[in-house]
């Protein structure tokens, strides 16, 4: 056994390996956006605001059948260890095109052409697996904003530890891991939406890992419910059956 | 309303803000120096060495503070840092860009700033390890999150919170001269809590802490900082139409006043005195 | 045609399986048919529906809309009509067709700012909705009070053959012109125009709750 996990299986947080953080989403929490949502995943604190559909400008980017899907991931200077300076990073901009083609095949774009649909996603606190987090609360302030959408989208990620396959990996799991596997799907429809992997995992253990992921974004999933049936409903979803 | 255009009330609107700004009144029912509900929960981010969230009716301002060794400006050997930065994120309402910040964020930073250091809330002498060499230096990042108004007062209040409340890790020196970690945090030398105060002119009306629609009505705006032992310590207008200098003069006597009851607030927020 | 079935709904959920005609925000894959929206899905006889609780408006020809005025060129207003587009009132419409833009100052009608109520004439794929202020009722709105709601909660503001803001004229004694995106303007006596005020919140926050017309009738008796 290694340090990251005891000989009782338990992780440096105390979880067993199929076990997520505590998380808890907020629906409707900037006045001024179209749609938003608060998420706290484990340490990450992200809030997300919806802006649109709206007209496009410029206007050379509009497209004649269907609107654009723009994203910013952003992390404040304060969201991490060491501060990070403001402007945009090469790693948040790579973050930023695949949480929008996470996102994409979830929404009816073809509803509004000519406009323009913009996600912000800002990190005000890090953890390991923020895109993911960002993700969840994304489609939750796309709901909130009344955007047509195929199904919600969840991320969660699974990784390697060592030596174990795990869920929902910590900032410490992420960096001394042997490997980190974030995963998005649309629950309902049963559809990967974003997948990406660093690391080292054997076939077997890449599958293994896969579907602890997606099991994780299944329990995601009714927290996600949970957020919108309280706003918009008023109860719970299993009061409301 | 929220246009993609910027800000923008319809006729009827301010006429009838006018009218009732004639008789001293407000749409929202508030007296002309009542600012709205002000929150300020320190404490947030627990990975920043200080933080705090203001939201001053629906204005949301998030500040962190990062306190990191860096070396010091070759002017000033032997005094720490303090950096002030301000961003308006693109969350905060459809005409907010993101890109780096604007002269309106950049002067928003500034005046801040100024408040803090003028007032010498923190005593950046006391934030040296090695003269010349070794000292903290705080960055403080403020984002706003949501525009309502009134921008100046909430950030102002949200980075002397966070600054107020900052812990941060103890760098020593070890016989070498060597820089070491200890396992010791320490509040930064804070030695007062300096009080923005914001004024407003439309028309010949005086008002304070204005939401979205009616700053789109005003024509003249003043900041006044108290250091909180009694004296100005920063001051900046803006907008393109002045004040006369007895509205001037009335301003600081009201913005005095209203800085004791804010300051009250804010120092039981953060537990300083 | 009574409703058969009523469910909460979010993005993706099932709402029934089986040769239903989709009236409004379900998709089908196969042989189900999923929701798009957060909102109440109604199932009637062989017709699906997704009443939605928040969305944008979306301009649909003959509207009754209110907007303001935010821009003008030679030859047209540009009008804020709450929605992912901005519309157009040429000038030619109010001046006449011996509109002459030489002649005619656009700003002498309407003022940037001004709230008018107008008609949607056309919007199609790759236009912006054109609108028009010709007929009863429409142009410029004075003395009264805007009040914004969101566009999917005006159906419930209006209700069956206008029955819930026929009730709400009648116990404040005010007029209420609901334009479909959203805008309300109400217009009457200062403490009918609070009261109609509250009263159209009221129908907002609790649209997608039963009982509403009684609820709002007491909420109205009561005096708001």
């Amino acid at each position: 056994m290694g340090k990251l996990i005891d000989e009782e299986g338990r992780r440096v947080d105390g979880r067993k390996f199929n076990e997520l953080r505590p998380i808890r989403i907020e629906v409707g929490v900037l006045k001024n956006a179209d749609g938003s949502a608060y998420i706290e995943h484990g340490g990450n604190k992200i809030v997300v605001a919806i802006y649109g559909p709206k007209e496009t400008h410029p206007k050379f980017m509009a497209l004649p059948d269907r609107a654009i899907l723009r994203c910013r991931y952003h992390m404040a200077p304060y969201s991490t260890e060491e501060r990070k300076p403001p402007q945009p990073s090469r790693r948040e901009i790579e973050l930023s095109k695949v949480i929008r083609e996470a996102l994409e095949p979830a929404i009816k774009l073809e509803e509004f052409p000519r406009t323009a649909i913009d996600v912000y996603i800002e990190v005000l606190q890090s953890d390991g697996g923020s895109r993911g987090a960002g993700i969840t609360a994304a489609s939750v302030a796309l709901a909130d904003a009344g955007i047509p959408m195929k199904d919600l989208v969840v991320g969660c990620a699974a990784g390697k530890v060592d030596g174990q396959i795990v869920l929902d990996l910590n900032d410490l799991e992420d960096k001394e891991g042997e490997a980190d596997l974030p995963v998005a799907i649309m629950p309902n429809i049963g559809q990967i939406t974003l997948l990406q992997m660093d690391g080292l995992l054997t076939i077997d253990e890449f599958k293994k890992a896969l579907d602890l992921a997606i099991e994780g974004c299944k329990k995601i999933h009714q927290i996600q419910r949970e957020a919108l049936y309280r706003k918009y409903f008023g109860t719970s979803e299993a009061e409301s059956k | 309303m929220i246009s993609q255009r910027g800000y923008f009330i319809e006729n009827l609107r301010k006429e009838q803000m006018l009218q009732l700004l004639a008789k001293g009144k407000r749409l929202d029912d508030r007296g002309l120096l009542d600012y709205r509900p002000l929150k300020i929960e320190v404490g947030v981010i627990e990975k920043a060495e200080g933080s705090a969230k203001v939201s001053l009716g629906d204005t949301q301002v998030i500040a962190g503070v990062k306190v990191e060794v860096d070396r010091p400006f070759p002017d000033t050997p032997d005094k720490g840092l303090l950096i002030v930065n301000a961003e308006v994120l693109p969350l905060a309402s459809a005409y907010s860009e993101p890109g780096p910040p604007d002269e309106d964020a950049i002067e928003l930073a500034r005046v801040v700033d100024r408040g803090v250091r003028e007032s010498g809330m923190i005593e950046l002498e006391k934030l040296v390890i090695e003269p010349g060499r070794y000292v903290y230096a705080v960055f403080v990042d403020v984002n706003v999150l949501n525009i309502d108004g009134n921008l100046f007062d909430a950030t102002s209040y949200a980075v002397v919170a966070a600054l107020a409340t900052t812990k941060y890790r103890k760098y020593e020196l070890t016989e070498n001269g060597e820089l070491k970690a200890t396992d010791k945090f320490e509040k930064l030398p804070i030695t007062t809590i300096p009080i923005s105060i914001t004024a407003f002119r439309i028309g010949d009306v005086i008002l304070l802490d204005p939401n979205a629609d009616e700053e789109t009505l005003v024509e003249a705006r003043l900041t006044f900082t108290f250091d909180g032992r009694g004296n100005l310590c920063a001051a900046q207008m803006g907008g393109s139409k002045g004040f006369s200098k007895d509205q001037v003069l009335k301003i600081i006597e009201i913005a005095k006043l209203k800085a004791e009851e804010i300051g009250g607030l804010l120092r039981r927020q953060v537990g300083y005195g | 045609m009574g409703v058969v079935k009523r469910k909460y709904v979010l993005p993706g959920d099932l709402i029934v399986e089986g040769n239903y005609q989709i009236i409004s925000n379900a998709y089908r894959i196969g042989n189900k048919i999923y929701s798009m929206k957060v909102g109440m899905a109604e199932i009637t006889n062989g017709k699906v529906k997704v009443i939605p609780l928040r969305g944008p408006y979306t301009p649909r020809v003959d509207d009754l809309v209110l907007g303001i005025i935010v821009d003008y060129a030679p030859l047209a207003w540009t009008v804020d009509i709450n929605s992912y587009f901005e519309a157009f009132l040429p000038a030619q419409n109010v001046f006449g067709k011996n509109f002459n833009p030489e002649v005619h100052d656009l700003t002498r009608k309407f003022k940037i700012g001004d709230l008018i109520a107008a008609k949607i004439v056309s919007f199609e794929r790759g236009k912006d909705p054109m609108l028009t202020v010709s007929g009863p009722g429409l142009g410029k709105l004075t003395r009264g009070e805007l009040v914004r709601i969101s566009p999917v909660k005006v159906p419930r503001l209006i209700g069956k053959k206008g029955s819930m803001s026929k009730m709400i004229e009648k116990a404040t004694g005010c007029e209420l012109i609901i334009g479909q995106n959203g805008l309300v303007f109400v217009r009457g006596p200062p403490e009918g125009i609070i009261k109609a005020i509250k009263a159209i919140k009221f129908v907002e926050e609790q649209a997608h709750t039963s009982g509403l017309t009684q609820n709002i009738q007491n909420f109205l008796k009561g005096g708001g």
